[in-house]
């Protein structure tokens, strides 16, 4: 594993770890207080903290730090949890998470120093205002002389920094002068830590840990090197070390046991003067090199020998000799002290073999549909083991897609930070209701989901929802709602972003919409039209440009963002009770429901995320409108025929709308239309294949794909197609060229 | 013996990389003499590099270390001061 791969798991870690801490601390403020939910946060935070500091990312690092001081203060009730103290928190997890993406993106990283001096101040304040507190809350029995000077630090300073520094600079005093004098050599406590043998293979550098241990005031006491190998028997990769350390009675077990959060099960740790070493634990298969296989159960160190250092010369044979008959206590205490934590329940993998398998497996699906069609063109009657391989096939397919399936859960769970910016930009406090976090969507998905629901969410606050005072002069609470919700329907993904704010002032989006010329000011339109125009591109009814929208670019990029992801958004507003947008989005990229349609020579897939419904129309309810244009009724509605020959330059396909198939479809930009096509032959998923990677962009199509017979189908583009045919009324053919 | 004491050099980063370029040139100088190791340039030193020095001390006719400010510094913290720099062998 290089050390870019390792840096980007521990990246992805600190996703994760942010999203813990966000919603520990989402629990604390509604309330849930308890130690596991504080914890929770504090091992978040502690876990960045490691792995900033195993990388060097000093500024990240120092930050974590202070926030880890005054989590462990929250932890152990010094400071109480307050409304106050969690918006700090809030705020020190926001600067938190733009000092990993800086870390990520080797970028500047955020201005924290006011911030630090806050957080400190709150710890620095508790201890300077109560100085009986380590008394009453008095775990450790000897409390240590440097406490009152840490409260006179605090008084005669005043600086905050200072006083950090100086509390880490007493941690070195006891550690190295004070310990032996001033405390009893009975008063430390041991631990014996042994890293996995194969540790420093998973990437963990166990010298990182011992730094941390020294910091926190442990002494080395013993080193355990009777499983090294001589060099003609050694092995770079694997640990052969093991340590006791001592540690003041001042530290806490949990603050050791939190170093090696972040290793997770590589490292054994035995707690107690009476422990023993834990043993070395190899990876199974045992490492084949002889003198190590030969030492799983080695020579375990009693606690106060010291003897392995004493003579090196002399220790040389001792890893080769005959393995000593395993102790059943030893066994107990060796491998079983602190219970480590059950092998990992999720793997990680790079998302590119991802890619390539969902590739593969888009690939068999053609090649199973081709050997289908081959075999019925040929008259073969093996319908049993057709099936059955179809069905396999399908099944790999899903499972495959499954993989990569995520929770939406993972981008609402940036939207509370994105609240509490726009709470501090435009004074609205919102409150955020969240339902369907756990639907799952393909990553891709997820990932370009981001932007628009950042937008839409902006949006909401900054256009939707009012001011508390015009809130409560409507009869409404002063705290605005908004609403994210997720759930999967019939094979598409739904999402709601919906508040309760003032709802779409329909007049004014009318009227500004004509003063941008985007319409005449003679149009009829309909309500939904008239929501529809907070799309067009420019479009703002803002009157000032704020930083948080009113450059009218958002909500078309919206749109356009939401579309390139074959979706649909649609707007259900209702004045002065709010607006809901939803989104309906295609579970994945890589494979679509379509229907396979026949255009004169040409064989094209229409995707049926458009489709409304298709009809043989009646003679009658097909309408000429002018020359080349016909319009058909349906039940009542006209609709615009387009023939989709005429886009493609198929020879031979019928040009009169009672010959063929009309398939009635939905658009974003020009409402329904009709699409004239001679036959519809199938109906079925198919393996999206990107033209403008294996040819170029070409407007109307969407993509193609590789149907049974081996013949290349294009995807038709509904939207660009029917507002372009429509536009150029018989226009030319966008789709003849890559035909 | 020969004449010539075998010696190594050690780069300023000894992670495990670096030990493990380092450790067939020890094996190949093992048998004459003991090895003479120069770590005064190393800034930084993992587990792979300490115990692998550790191991060079031990086999043969061991080794002599002449240590960075940095490698002392994680002697001390590993407790392996003594091991590494003892008299018997420096």
């Amino acid at each position: 594993m290089t050390a870019e791969e390792i840096q980007a798991i521990f990246f992805a870690e600190c996703e994760e770890s942010l999203e813990a801490a966000e919603q520990g601390l989402a629990a604390c403020r509604d309330g849930t207080q308890d130690s596991d939910t504080v914890n929770a946060v504090f091992r978040a935070v502690h876990s960045i903290k490691g792995g900033a500091g195993a990388f060097g990312y000093i500024a990240l690092q120092g930050f974590t730090h202070t926030f880890e001081t005054l989590l462990s203060d929250v932890r152990d009730g010094t400071v109480p949890i307050t409304e106050p103290l969690i918006d700090l928190m809030l705020g020190g997890l926001d600067t938190l998470s733009d000092h990993v993406t800086a870390a990520r993106d080797s970028g500047e990283p955020p201005e924290d120093a006011a911030l630090q001096a806050e957080m400190t101040a709150a710890m620095a304040a508790n201890a300077g205002a109560a100085p009986a507190a380590p008394v009453a809350a008095a775990p450790p029995p000897p409390a240590p002389a440097p406490e009152p000077e840490k409260a006179e630090v605090a008084d005669s300073s005043g600086d905050d920094f200072d006083f950090d520094f100086d509390l880490d600079a007493l941690l070195d005093d006891i550690s190295d002068d004070m310990a032996p004098a001033a405390v009893a050599p009975e008063a430390r406590w041991q631990v014996r830590v042994r890293p996995h043998a194969a540790a420093m293979r998973n990437g963990s550098e166990p010298l990182l840990m011992l730094r941390e241990m020294s910091e926190l005031g442990g002494v080395c006491e013993l080193c355990d090197i009777s499983s090294i190998p001589p060099l003609d028997g050694f092995d770079v990769g694997t640990g052969y070390l093991g340590w006791a350390f001592s540690f003041p009675a001042s530290v806490g077990e949990d603050a050791v046991r939190d170093i090696f959060d972040f290793v997770g099960d590589d490292c054994s740790l035995a707690f107690g003067a009476q422990a023993d070493m834990p043993q070395v634990q190899y990876p199974e298969p045992p490492v084949p090199i002889a003198p190590v296989a030969t030492a799983p159960i080695a020579v375990p160190v009693a606690a106060p020998v010291a003897a392995m250092v004493q003579s090196p010369a002399s220790a040389v044979p001792a890893p080769v000799e005959a393995p000593l008959a395993p102790d059943p206590e030893l066994a107990r205490t060796g491998s079983a002290p602190p219970a480590p934590p059950a092998p990992g329940q999720s793997i990680r993998i790079e998302l590119g073999k991802l890619d390539k398998l969902i590739d593969a497996v888009g690939e068999l699906v053609i090649a199973q549909a081709m050997m289908a069609q081959r075999l019925a063109d040929q008259g073969l009657a093996v319908a049993e083991d057709m099936t059955m391989i179809e069905g396999l096939t399908r099944d790999i397919q899903e499972s495959a897609m499954a993989i990569r399936a995520q929770p939406i859960g993972s981008v609402f769970s940036r939207v509370p930070r994105i609240l509490r910016e726009l709470a501090s930009s435009t004074g609205k406090h919102v409150k955020l209701e969240v339902s369907g976090e756990t639907t799952e969507l393909d990553k891709t998905v997820i990932e370009r989901l981001g932007e628009p629901l950042t937008h839409l969410i902006r949006n909401a606050v900054d256009h939707g929802i009012e001011q508390a005072d015009e809130r409560i002069a409507a009869g409404k609470p002063a705290e605005g709602t908004l609403t994210l919700s997720a759930e999967h329907r019939s094979g598409r993904i739904l999402i709601r972003i919906g508040d309760d704010g003032k709802g779409i002032d329909r007049e004014r989006v009318f009227a500004k919409a004509v003063e941008k010329g985007l319409i005449s000011p003679d149009t009829v339109m309909s309500k939904e039209e008239i929501d529809l125009l907070i799309f067009a591109p420019g479009f703002s009814t803002a009157q000032t440009v704020t930083n948080v929208s009113g450059r009218g670019v958002g909500m078309d990029v919206v749109r356009q963002n939401v579309k390139d992801l074959g979706g649909r958004i649609t707007i259900d507003s209702e004045p002065g009770k709010g607006t809901t947008f939803t989104l309906t989005l295609p579970l994945t990229l890589a494979i679509s429901d379509g229907m396979v349609v026949n255009v004169g020579d040409q064989t094209l897939v229409v995707p049926l995320a458009n489709v409304v419904e298709s009809l043989r129309p009646e003679p009658n309810e097909v309408q000429g409108l002018g020359a080349s244009r016909c319009m058909i009724n349906v039940r009542g509605r006209f609709i615009p025929v387009i023939p989709l020959s005429q886009s493609v330059g198929a020879a031979g396909a019928c040009t009169d709308p009672r010959d063929g198939v009309l398939i009635v479809v939905e658009t974003e930009g020009a409402g329904r239309a009709a699409l004239l096509v001679d036959a519809i032959c199938d109906q079925r998923q198919v393996v999206i294949k990107s033209l403008d990677t294996h040819y170029r962009s070409v407007e109307g199509v969407a993509g193609a794909t590789i149907l049974g017979d081996g013949r290349v189908a294009l995807i038709v583009d509904v939207d660009s197609l029917v507002s372009r045919s429509l536009a150029s009324a018989g226009g030319n053919s966008p789709l003849a060229e890559a035909a | 013996m020969s004449s010539v004491t075998p010696s190594i050099t050690l780069p300023a980063r000894c992670d495990r990389a670096a030990a493990e370029a380092l450790l067939p040139e020890m094996i190949a100088a093992l048998g004459s003499g003991p090895l003479r190791i120069d770590a005064r340039e190393c800034q930084h030193i993992g587990q792979a590099m300490l115990q692998l020095l550790v191991s060079a001390r031990q086999t043969g006719e061991g080794a002599v270390i002449e240590p960075s400010q940095t490698l002392r510094d994680v002697a001390q913290l590993t407790g392996l001061g003594e091991e590494l720099f003892s008299g018997i062998h420096a």
